[in-house]
């Protein structure tokens, strides 16, 4: 869809044929759609958007100047608050970091159980993030929907670790305990249950005429942007660019797992709803694989009582939900990192917001905002 | 136009990391002090003065994707850190800067990269490093109004809760049950803290 009037002031000077001021508004910190605490300055020329300036950090809780005082094992539980939607990926994250910095195997099982907490938990954020995105867009059933599901994964999360949102479930060198005796089946019921619910979603958004004019041409991000700007996850997969690190970086066990990698090339809003939901199948179906092949065994390899990876540094990447979160940790033999940084994919992703929002119309920022899935607890750290 | 919009599969023209090493150590081998391959990795330290071309460079070899800029602050000298990779191979770049405590600059990379604008803001706000020709360098995650750059090791809050080892508050508070001297007793507060460094 083209836009009507090109991006640039003075063009909009010229058809109207009179000096116009620009308007700068203020969107939060205190808005329902930005998920959080985050303020966007809007320079406005009238219904469009000149330029944006977001401002973050309200949610800044010293990520990484905690990190540097804790143990490798104590900080364990901060990365739960990183990404507090998918608190298993970040774990997954931080404990295959140290885990590479050690040079530790871990047992073929956890490895399995991993996997399949972590793909449990990325349907879980996908499915937040529709009912929301859906709710900002003003279909309240999506969102009433997709919590459904979202709660069934839960109960199954609170079955597994004791907890519903925070886990803190992932240990260094595998994990802490085994999955409970009924957790093999509830995780089948849940399974049979969701897969024809992803139809019911279809109905409702991605073949309903008004959710499609929408999103469909809005907040476009080409391919060379993307790649510039180093945007990850199902924004980059968004713009036509097929690359998933759990695909093509393989971390785990996710080379033993037949799944596609959804690609859509609009590089619009529509284009990442379709990546998002096209995933939600796919970590099904990975899922499934690995209930099939869960061997038995140990679940936790021999760690010592205080953990002291070698001197050394190491930047470590996964994908989680949102993109790629990488840790980069330098140790000097000591029981806690000498410097501990985290790059989140939110954080990357939205600094890309300014670029996509250019010429949009004031309507459609809370659309593309939507579309970036952001999570201030880790943008903000 | 990345090389990655191109219709050729990924892996297409994979270079060993030596390869890539020698490539760079010909074209522009006096601004590297030191280099390493580890496993898929190229590692260098480079001449803060010619960092800028060194990432030039490196992204037109093929490291067209930022992962992420960092610091590090080894007490004597600060650390610009640029992780890049591709999304055509799985070979890794890690730039090491080192820059000076005191007066740190190093050239904005924002020209090459456009990402690179937040991750040299959040290491100007955390580590005071100053990046020549950046757009918009301001505080990004701290308030305006911060005095000191948190993350660099002489900066010292009181609201920060110092590291223990495990089972240390147990032992200390045997030792200090046997000795039971005031003198101790004083060694268990918690350092008091420093001035905080200021910019």
């Amino acid at each position: 869809m083209d836009r009507p009037i090109p991006i640039g002031t003075t063009v909009v000077m010229e058809r109207t044929g009179e000096t116009m001021e620009e308007m700068y508004v203020n969107m939060g910190p205190q808005h329902p759609s930005t998920h959080g605490v985050l303020r966007l300055m809007l320079k406005l020329d009238g219904e469009y958007i000149i330029d944006c300036i977001p401002y973050i950090g309200y949610l800044h809780r010293c990520h990484e100047k905690i990190g540097e005082n804790r143990n490798y094992t104590q900080i364990i539980p901060y990365t739960d608050r990183l990404d507090y939607l998918a608190s298993m990926s970040m774990n997954f994250g931080y404990v295959l970091a140290v885990e590479r910095l050690m040079g530790q195997k871990i047992p073929e099982r956890a490895e399995y159980m991993r996997v399949i907490l972590a793909e449990l938990q990325r349907i879980a954020s996908h499915l937040i993030w529709l009912g929301t995105f859906g709710l900002d867009l003003g279909n309240f059933t999506i969102f009433m929907y997709c919590f459904r599901e979202r709660e069934m994964i839960l109960d199954l999360f609170e079955s597994v670790t004791g907890q519903r949102l925070n886990y803190s479930f992932y240990r260094i060198g595998g994990m802490p305990m085994d999955f409970p005796e009924t957790f093999l089946t509830d995780c089948q019921v849940f399974l049979t249950w969701f897969k024809p619910r992803l139809p019911e979603y279809d109905a409702i958004m991605t073949d309903n005429i008004l959710f499609q004019k929408r999103v469909q041409g809005v907040g476009i991000s080409p391919p060379q942007v993307a790649v510039d700007y180093g945007l990850s996850g199902p924004m980059l997969r968004a713009c036509g660019i097929k690359w998933d690190l759990r695909r093509n970086d393989p971390y785990s066990i996710y080379d033993r797992f037949e799944f596609d990698i959804p690609v859509f090339d609009t590089c619009d809003v529509w284009a990442r709803y379709m990546v998002r939901r096209k995933e939600m199948e796919e970590s099904v179906k990975i899922v499934e694989q690995a209930l099939a092949q869960l061997p038995p065994g140990e679940v936790m390899a021999k760690m010592p009582k205080t953990i002291k990876p070698p001197a050394g540094q190491i930047y470590s990447r996964a994908e989680s939900p949102r993109g790629e979160i990488g840790f980069y940790i330098i140790s000097d033999g000591s029981p806690k990192p000498y410097r501990y940084k985290v790059r989140s994919p939110a954080y990357v992703n939205l600094s890309a917001l300014p670029e996509m929002l250019k010429g949009c119309l004031v309507a459609d920022c809370v659309a593309v905002l939507g579309s970036v899935d952001i999570v201030l607890g880790e943008v903000d750290r | 136009m990345p090389k990655c919009l191109s219709a050729r599969l990924p892996w297409f023209e994979e270079m060993t990391p030596e390869e890539i090493l020698g490539q760079l150590k010909q074209k522009i081998g006096d601004a590297i002090t030191q280099s390493e391959v580890k496993g898929i990795e190229v590692r260098l330290t480079v001449k803060p003065e010619q960092s800028w071309e060194v990432c030039r460079l490196v992204r037109d070899i093929g490291f067209e994707y930022l992962n992420c800029i960092s610091g590090a602050d080894w007490m004597t000298h600060l650390e610009v850190v640029y992780d890049l990779s591709s999304l055509q191979h799985l070979n890794k770049v890690h730039l090491r800067v080192p820059v000076d405590r005191d007066n740190s600059v190093v050239r904005t990379v924002t020209d090459i990269w456009r990402g690179a604008n937040w991750h040299e803001r959040e290491c100007y706000d955390l580590f005071g490093v100053r990046f020549d020709g950046h757009p918009d360098l301001r505080r990004i995650l701290l308030p305006e109004d911060w005095v000191g750059y948190p993350l660099r090791k002489d900066y010292t809050d009181e609201r920060l809760v110092p590291y223990t080892e495990y089972g240390m508050e147990e032992k200390l508070a045997k030792a200090e049950g046997e000795k039971a001297a005031p003198k101790d007793a004083k060694s268990l507060q918690p350092p008091a803290p420093a001035k905080p460094a200021t910019a």
